[in-house]
């Protein structure tokens, strides 16, 4: 037999695919060596360089030791805010838009398109359209700068997402199914949870990977609606990268990176084989 | 008469000696407290807001500061955001005529009487003042002065050159820029990529050809000046730098290139005093770099000026309007402006304040002798890169000619010229 991994035009391939592997991890390379080198070094040497001597210290600097103005607790606080603000968001807005997707695609009512059509257009409008009817809402109930108040709005704006993406999935379920259910007495919720849900994992998983790092890496809203220990991790990251009057600290802002992508790094690790299968078990029926 | 007299005199007395108990038992009963909304929250600007907060505490206050980390555009979300809610801050950071725009979205407080009882008036550079007291009364106050054209000479550029002479006219500049290359510096300018640094070349050619001109057609759009033949030679001179400059710095900040500045391969940076805290910080020495006021036909220091501020907003809250008094005489006081200029490396908005002592750098005295002389000539300006000169919107529409121009070496001068012209009218 002959070895096909020697074909001209395998080699070829392979040759393109490192090299497009090689373009997108260059970034990531620079950003892990320079959390290793020491600011002086960076700006004494080049933004690319090997370290001379491994600054560890970087990564507890990033971890417990920077000042955002008079407070100097590194992105520890900023972390525990966005793990706070985050996962209850994940959840409700993945759960919610399960029932929603189930309720315009297996429960059909009068204007379920409608409002269908009606949920999914709010992933057209402009996150800063959005700003000032939120400063509104999050004052008239109280939960201007509060943790409680990301908390809903990236639930509530995460539902045009994940009703669009259970919507899609649910469509493929065969409606016999349902109405056999019907007809033996099941119920809404009944039908949701016994039939629906067990059918759901490739779904969920990629609304929960897709809701998790988007909430996780958004600025704006976290930035705007929150106040000095209150904010998240996003926040906090630019604080350490927004000084004029100083040098980049570009050695603890590589390692604040790190730490703070970890959490979604280790969602795509976890959960990244579900998420293309539940992407395409929709489209390819 | 005299009777009206007498009883008017009364009334006055009688009201007097009512408020005033109640005004000192204000004063004396409650706490000063501020809150304040900054974008200083790193390095040296986050330290400087933290040694303020300090002092205000030392004075008795409290002191509660929300840094909103980002640039100007998170910020001023924030500051809406407040608003809106009611509840804004005592105190913000703001600056340029954005004062003046925010200023007619909630009130702000009448600071008349804290400024002349500071004698704040004399010491501001008149077009500052302006800035700070739109419709005639003072609601904010500047903190701290940058020059945006000041000029940075690498030492190891000038002994490839050959030159020892500092450029004061943009010949000698341009004629410095030829030795270099001649000498073996690759890039006789240093550059980043950002479109405030940019915007920085053209402003800084403008207001040396003629600060008149740039007075007349930045900073009051007047049509005739914005299609005056100043601004084609500005536009010639911004050519003339962009051919110096190094094509292959994408949008960069300017610290990434600063060793290459250091090392002679980069030889004159034209950027803002706040560039000699960045090259302090990186560990280069100041033997190693000049700073000078940057080109100025006339030979008069010519300074564009940028200008931190804050701006304070009406609050019923006793304790809160205590503290927007010891905030206002803080930022005010000579001793503060030093501590905070000595800390960031910009120059005090006092020009009475003495920088011959230790504390401030070569850079920090030259920058404010230039500022003196440049008031007295009528010499200082507003810089539009930095936002000081007009309104977020029209410096966006202006920029953006100029930074397209310094990129796109097609352009002709009297053809960006009209560009910008165009561009004014569009954003009016």
């Amino acid at each position: 037999m002959r070895d096909r991994t020697f074909a001209p035009s395998r080699v070829l391939i392979y040759l393109i695919v490192l090299l497009i592997a090689a373009a997108w991890l260059a970034p990531l390379v620079v950003v892990v060596l320079n959390s290793l080198r020491t600011n002086e070094e960076i700006a004494q040497a080049s933004m690319i360089g090997w370290p001379k001597q491994w600054a560890w210290s970087n990564y507890v600097t990033a971890w417990s030791g920077f000042c955002v103005a008079e407070t100097c607790a590194g992105i520890r606080p900023y972390m525990l805010n966005s793990a706070l603000v985050t996962i209850p968001a994940t959840i409700f807005s993945t759960m919610l838009g399960a029932v929603a997707g189930y309720a315009v695609s297996l429960w059909r009512f009068r204007g379920d398109n409608w409002i269908y059509g009606i949920v999914t257009l709010g992933l057209f409008l402009p996150q800063q359209m959005r700003l000032l009817p939120w400063t509104i809402v999050l004052r008239d109930i109280g939960l201007i700068n509060t943790l409680a108040g990301l908390v809903l709005i990236h639930t509530i704006q995460g539902l045009s997402f994940t009703t669009l993406f259970c919507r899609n999935y649910y469509v493929a379920i065969p409606h016999e199914l349902i109405r056999a259910a019907r007809i033996d007495g099941a119920g809404f919720f009944r039908i949701f949870w016994r039939i629906i849900m067990p059918l759901s994992p490739p779904i969920l998983i990629v609304t929960v990977i897709w809701q998790f790092t988007h909430i996780w890496n958004e600025f704006l809203y976290g930035v705007t609606f929150t106040s000095g220990q209150q904010q998240p991790v996003t926040a906090a990251l630019i604080a350490l990268s927004a000084a004029v009057a100083d040098i980049p600290q570009h050695g603890v802002q590589s390692a604040a990176v790190i730490i703070a992508a970890l959490p979604t790094l280790l969602i795509y690790v976890l959960g990244g084989r579900y998420f293309v299968r539940g992407l395409t078990a929709g489209a390819v029926k | 008469m005299p009777i009206t007299t007498t009883r008017r005199r009364l009334l006055a007395g009688s009201v007097a000696t009512l408020a005033l108990p109640a005004f000192a038992r204000a004063q004396g009963a409650v706490k000063p407290r501020l809150t304040v909304i900054s974008q200083w929250s790193a390095g040296s600007d986050g330290a400087a807001i933290t040694a303020l907060g300090k002092k205000f505490e030392e004075k008795g206050g409290v002191w509660q500061h929300s840094p909103v980390p980002g640039f100007t555009t998170e910020m001023m979300n924030k500051l809406r955001a407040q608003i809106m809610a009611g509840d804004p801050p005592a105190c913000s950071q703001l600056k340029g005529p954005e004062i003046a725009a925010w200023s007619k979205i909630a009130p702000t407080v009448n600071l008349d009487a804290l400024v002349a009882a500071a004698g704040y008036e004399k010491v501001v550079a008149p077009d500052l003042a302006r800035l700070h007291k739109p419709g005639g009364k003072w609601i904010s106050l500047p903190l701290q002065i940058y020059s945006t054209n000041m000029l940075f000479l690498s030492k190891r550029a000038m002994d490839k050159a050959k030159a020892d002479k500092i450029p004061v006219t943009w010949a000698d500049f341009n004629g410095l820029a030829e030795k270099m290359k001649a000498g073996g510096v690759a890039y006789p300018v240093a550059n980043g990529g950002t479109r405030p640094d940019d915007g920085q070349k053209f402003e800084a050619s403008l207001a040396g050809i003629s600060p008149t001109a740039y007075r007349a057609a930045i900073m009051n759009l007047d049509k005739k000046a914005l299609e005056g033949p100043e601004i084609k030679a500005a536009f010639a001179q911004v050519r003339k730098i962009s051919d110096w400059m190094d094509p292959n710095v994408g949008a960069q900040h300017f610290s990434t290139n600063l060793k290459r500045f250091i090392d002679g391969d980069m030889g004159m940076m034209i950027m803002g005093g706040w560039a000699q805290g960045v090259l302090r910080n990186a560990g280069f020495k100041f033997e190693e770099f000049i700073i000078a006021p940057g080109p100025s036909d006339n030979s008069k220091p010519v300074f564009l000026l940028n200008a931190d501020a804050f701006i304070f907003w009406q609050r019923k809250e006793p304790d809160l309007q205590a503290g927007q008094t010891l905030m206002a005489q803080l930022v005010m006081d000579p001793a503060i402006q030093t501590m905070y200029s000595q800390i960031t490396g910009s120059i005090p908005v006092r020009t009475d304040v003495d920088l011959s002592g230790n504390g401030w750098s070569d850079g920090q005295r030259r920058t404010g002798a230039a500022l003196k002389e440049a008031i007295a000539s009528n010499q200082a300006v507003l810089s539009l890169a930095h936002n000081m000169a007009q309104e977020n919107g029209m410096t966006a529409a202006m920029i953006d000619v100029i930074t397209e121009y310094v990129k796109n070496k097609t352009i002709k001068p009297e053809q960006a010229a009209i560009r910008l012209a165009e561009a004014v009218e569009g954003a009016r």
